[in-house]
């Protein structure tokens, strides 16, 4: 009678002990987007100012920013704020085999991306907006005359924008780089 | 007394049980949207907005920057076909074929993501690069010690993880969809 209701309390002990387990569990999870300083945003922002382009370290034994990230691929990237008004980004397509752009959130997640399968007139090319600027571009337009913009809405006013080229062979890198660091990002001029 | 010492003890193991599952869930990305072709753990939704809490914090705690669904596809190995862990003393026979893609890098990594120092300064295999048999089929070695044809050097690591990163493949936007069959094997040859 006495161990039953012993282990009875013990057993109480281990499933609060479970709950609380679990309680911070979550919560870390949950908590963890909003004070993470090292994701991938800030380790951009200690390299360079908004709106510049700037090559990303090449992925080497010596380079521990960015894990993961392909030491055949050559890239650069911009970081931008939407606070006072779209962004135009553009990049050439070059001799690479292939090259992208890919679109980040502040928080590192990718809302859009594309190749150069979709580039026109040998460039990759879009206006990044919020939403509310996609809004207004919309209201504004001229219907028999449309803007042939690729406009990407960004879930966030912060974020940035990477260019990948791959390089065919380690020899290639260089021009590899070349071309990524191609990449332009500017302030759209405000519509008249 | 010895009541609040025990509920005190609780809590700490509560807390203990708790920041030990969110720090072993998310080493390895997090639990969710992860696909398995034998070895291969493929992250189908790593770079999305729309990603699962483990995901993301995954995500913002490493820093990498990841391949969007609109470029690629990468699958990460970190044991073998039987699946053991993949070791420097034995030598792993990678092929014979990948799952189609424009271009396809092999890459060895350190557990956190880093590519590992090595003499011969090698850390991938382009698609672009490697010695092929007349039928389209390819072995990549991976070894501590140098090996004929396709040598992918590990370095001196402990442990290490493969990295399959395929560009502009057809699979990116059905990652749901892809059969064990088309990724590599990863095949234990011998052990020194």
């Amino acid at each position: 009678m006495i161990w039953g209701s012993r282990l009875a309390a013990a057993a109480l002990y281990v499933i609060a002990a479970v709950i609380i387990g679990a309680l911070v569990h979550f919560a870390i999870v949950l908590t963890i987007p909003l004070v993470a300083a090292r994701d991938a945003y800030a380790r951009l922002a200690e390299l360079g100012p908004v709106l510049t382009t700037l090559p990303l370290p090449r992925a080497d034994a010596s380079g521990k920013a960015f894990p993961y990230s392909d030491p055949a691929v050559a890239g650069a990237f911009c970081r931008f704020d939407l606070t006072k008004g779209p962004i135009r980004v553009r990049a050439p397509i070059g001799r690479a085999g292939f090259s992208s752009l890919s679109f980040h959130s502040r928080r590192g997640a990718a809302f859009y991306a594309f190749t150069d399968r979709a580039a026109t007139h040998g460039f990759m090319e879009a206006v990044i907006v919020t939403p509310k600027q996609l809004r207004a571009l919309v209201a504004q337009e001229d219907e028999d005359n449309p803007s042939e913009d690729l406009r990407i809405a960004s879930p966030t006013v912060e974020g940035f924008v990477l260019s990948r080229v791959f390089s065919e062979l380690p020899g290639l890198y260089p021009a590899a780089e070349d071309q990524a660091k191609a990449l332009s990002c500017a302030p759209e001029p405000p519509a008249k | 007394m010895t009541t609040i010492l025990k509920a005190f003890l609780a809590a700490l193991a509560g807390l203990a049980l708790g920041l030990w599952a969110t720090a072993a869930l998310l080493a390895d990305g997090g639990p969710f949207d992860v696909v398995s072709l034998g070895p291969w753990n493929v992250a189908t939704r790593a770079g999305a907005i729309d990603a699962d809490p483990y995901t993301r914090a995954a995500l913002e705690r490493s820093g990498e920057i990841p391949i969007a669904l609109g470029e690629g596809l990468q699958m990460i190995a970190r044991v073998d076909d039987a699946g053991r862990p993949l070791e420097p003393a034995c030598v792993y026979r990678v092929g014979p074929h990948v799952p189609a893609a424009r271009y396809w890098t092999l890459g060895v990594v350190d557990l956190k993501g880093f590519p590992i120092d090595n003499p011969a300064e090698r850390h991938v295999f382009r698609s672009s690069e490697i010695l092929r048999q007349p039928d389209g089929s390819f072995a990549i070695y991976v070894s501590g010690s140098a090996h004929a044809g396709n040598w992918l050097p590990v370095g001196r690591a402990r442990r290490f993880a493969l990295v399959l990163r395929l560009y502009d493949s057809p699979l990116s936007a059905t990652a749901g969809g892809i059969e064990k069959a088309a990724a590599p094997q990863i095949v234990r040859e011998s052990c020194a």
